[in-house]
């Protein structure tokens, strides 16, 4: 579902990401792991097409992000961590609508998804109200709804529960589970541990701009024979770093 | 660029605007109330201060000068048919001028009397603070007052003398004013109105397009926003033409604001001129274009700002650039705020800003110049294009929406 070869961005003189391969196959929770300025967010905003590849490319759903961005876009979905990003002055539907209406979508069908998605997220009670006027927690359920309006194949979450209270980070991994189980392919960026751990089925460690160890967790765990994922990314980061 | 993306974006940024009650406010309504009611009492304080400096004229003497002779040649001989100059008895003439107890003090020669008999020339020394807005407007009034005596003197002397006055007239000159009513107030209009127009114009759409790119940044709505379906230059031209259209509301609603105000109090909104702005006729073509080059500039403007709100790199950022533009508008308008239509270069109608100014001066003058407002008008949709396709460009440079 995604092949990523060889992504490499510069700004001027930096390299961002380089060389960065990977795969995640339809239905897979994929975790990148790294720290704060690692890659991460340049990562996924090239697969979600925001920023140009300086070299490499990648396939998402079958297409290019350099030659087909406008056809990945109808095929992806993102949450980035942080503020919800909605519109206070409209209604929660009107919020949802405008994404869908932006991606092509009819009417009626716009419609149809807003009720099967308020029902799904219990935002029925809220769904005409102004967005400005709701809680954090709402406001995160509009901004779930707003993201896979168009019932994206992947999506992409870019540390998602960053700034987030337990209740709240509890519901972006609910979110995330209902995403999987709706076959959505999915990739993850986070610098904690615990939750990658908890919710991929494969991660990436992702050090200044490379990637510097992939596979299943079991598998690396096996690997460097160690039970902790912090551990491992410890060593493996420490010695990059030291290096 | 997709029609259907641009008029979705640009309907839900009308919408979004339309609920932001602050921005109608300030926008919108204050301008309707506030201009008409700021130049009526600025208008009306100009009056009243014309009035009191015409009607309330107080003078002194000099120390040296202040005998019952000279008392008597200001009082009975100057000020006698100007009842609005009371000569007034003071400690300290000077320090009277500054204390604003009298408008100007005289100094007047002490042999006067002898001189005026022998018909030689007397020196009446007017003595004001240049600085005291009332003082300086009272000098006048005070020479006319003594001018008038001198004429009485002349005409004695001549007629002492069995010559007729004439003998000193050689020319009389006679002034025809050939403007009425309606073309002085066009000059007046086409003094204020281009200058006007350009700050509305440039003022009107800066918290729009500050708040719909560097506010949309810093909202996180915009990442969203990217990785739809719609291109950039769809997301941008809706946001584009959402700041064109609410700076042209805007300064239409200043605009209706000073009309307002003008049929309220004419003389006040004209800052106590009584300039009448009725009775002229434009025509339709000249309404027309003058109109589409309005239109034209408020959409260069938007563009700018689009463009500024974009390399900004946070909301605040953005405010401080479009302030400058601001100032940096009001300057060309500024500086061409008298010269009159018949004056401007041709090179004015190519220049930005300077274009819309002249075209509008253009119009409002005696004699339209259909080929300069040709000019204006192509110069115009020139920078349209040129502003938008800087704005569109940088928003298509990642590295410009993207730096933080």
């Amino acid at each position: 579902m995604i092949k990523v070869e060889n992504l490499t961005k510069q700004f001027g003189t930096f390299t961002a990401v380089n060389k960065v391969s990977f795969e995640v196959e339809k239905g897979e929770i994929f975790g990148l792991l790294g720290e704060n300025g690692a890659g991460k967010t340049t990562t996924l905003r090239m697969l979600a097409t925001m920023l140009k590849p300086t070299s490499g490319t990648a396939s998402m759903a079958g297409f290019d992000i350099i030659s087909q961005p406008e056809k990945v876009r109808t095929k992806i979905g993102i949450l980035f961590g942080g503020e919800t990003g909605l519109y206070d002055r409209l209604t929660c539907e009107e919020n949802i609508a405008y994404f869908g209406m932006l991606n092509d979508m009819s009417r009626d069908r716009i419609n149809d998804r807003i009720k099967a998605l308020a029902k799904a997220f219990g935002m029925e009670e809220y769904i005409r109200k102004r967005a400005g006027k709701l809680s954090k927690g709402m406001k995160q359920k509009v901004a779930f709804a707003r993201a896979i309006i168009h019932d994206p194949d992947i999506m992409l979450f870019d540390e998602p529960t960053s700034g987030l209270d337990v209740s709240a980070i509890k519901d972006v991994h609910d979110f995330i589970r209902i995403c999987k189980n709706e076959g959505k392919t999915i990739v993850f960026s986070s610098h904690t541990m615990s939750e990658v751990e908890k919710l991929c089925d494969k991660i990436a460690i992702i050090n200044k701009g490379e990637l510097i160890e992939k596979g299943k967790v079991k598998e690396i765990k096996q690997k460097y024979g160690c039970d902790s994922l912090e551990d491992i990314f410890i060593q493996l980061v420490g010695d990059k770093n030291e290096s | 660029m997709n029609l259907r993306h641009i008029w979705i974006v640009f309907s839900k940024e009308v919408k979004d605007i339309a609920r932001d009650k602050k921005t109608i406010i300030t926008s919108i309504i204050v301008p309707m109330v506030i201009i008409p009611l700021l130049s009526i009492l600025a208008g009306g304080s100009v009056q009243n201060m014309q009035r009191d400096i015409e009607q309330n004229i107080t003078i002194a003497l000099t120390k040296e000068s202040n005998t019952p002779e000279i008392r008597e040649l200001i009082t009975e001989d100057i000020i006698a048919d100007f009842p609005n100059i009371k000569l007034v008895d003071v400690e300290d003439p000077i320090g009277a001028i500054n204390n604003s107890e009298v408008r100007a003090v005289l100094d007047i020669d002490r042999d006067y009397k002898e001189k005026l008999e022998q018909g030689k020339t007397f020196v009446i020394e007017i003595i004001y603070d240049e600085s005291h807005t009332k003082s300086l407007g009272s000098v006048s009034i005070i020479s006319n007052a003594i001018n008038e005596f001198k004429k009485r003197v002349v005409a004695n002397r001549l007629e002492k003398m069995g010559l007729d006055d004439e003998i000193i007239k050689p020319v009389k000159i006679e002034e025809t004013n050939i403007a009425n009513d309606a073309r002085a107030g066009l000059s007046m209009l086409s003094m204020i109105l281009p200058v006007l127009l350009i700050i509305l114009l440039s003022a009107g759409g800066m918290a729009l397009a500050t708040d719909l790119v560097a506010g949309e940044k810093e909202r996180n709505t915009f990442e969203p926003l990217l990785t739809t379906k719609a291109g950039r230059s769809s997301i941008l031209i809706g946001k584009y033409l959402t700041v064109a259209l609410f700076s042209f509301v805007s300064a239409i609603a200043s605009i209706l604001g000073m009309v307002l105000g003008y049929f309220i109090d004419p003389k006040a909104m004209t800052l106590g001129t009584g300039a009448q702005f009725s009775g002229f006729s434009i025509s339709g073509t000249a309404i027309l274009l003058i109109l589409i080059i309005s239109v034209l500039m408020g959409m260069t403007f938007a563009g700018i700002q689009i463009a500024l709100s974009t390399y900004a790199k946070s909301f605040r950022e953005a405010q401080t650039y479009l302030s400058f533009l601001i100032i940096i508008a009001m300057i060309p308008g500024y500086a061409t705020i008298l010269m009159q239509p018949n004056e401007i270069p041709l090179y004015m109608y190519v220049v930005p800003i300077l274009n819309t100014i002249s075209a509008f001066k253009t119009v409002l003058g005696v004699n339209v110049n259909y080929t300069c407002l040709a000019i204006a008008l192509t110069s115009s949709v020139a920078y349209v294009i040129i502003s938008l396709r800087i704005a569109i460009s940088l928003f298509n440079k990642e590295r410009v929406l993207f730096r933080s």
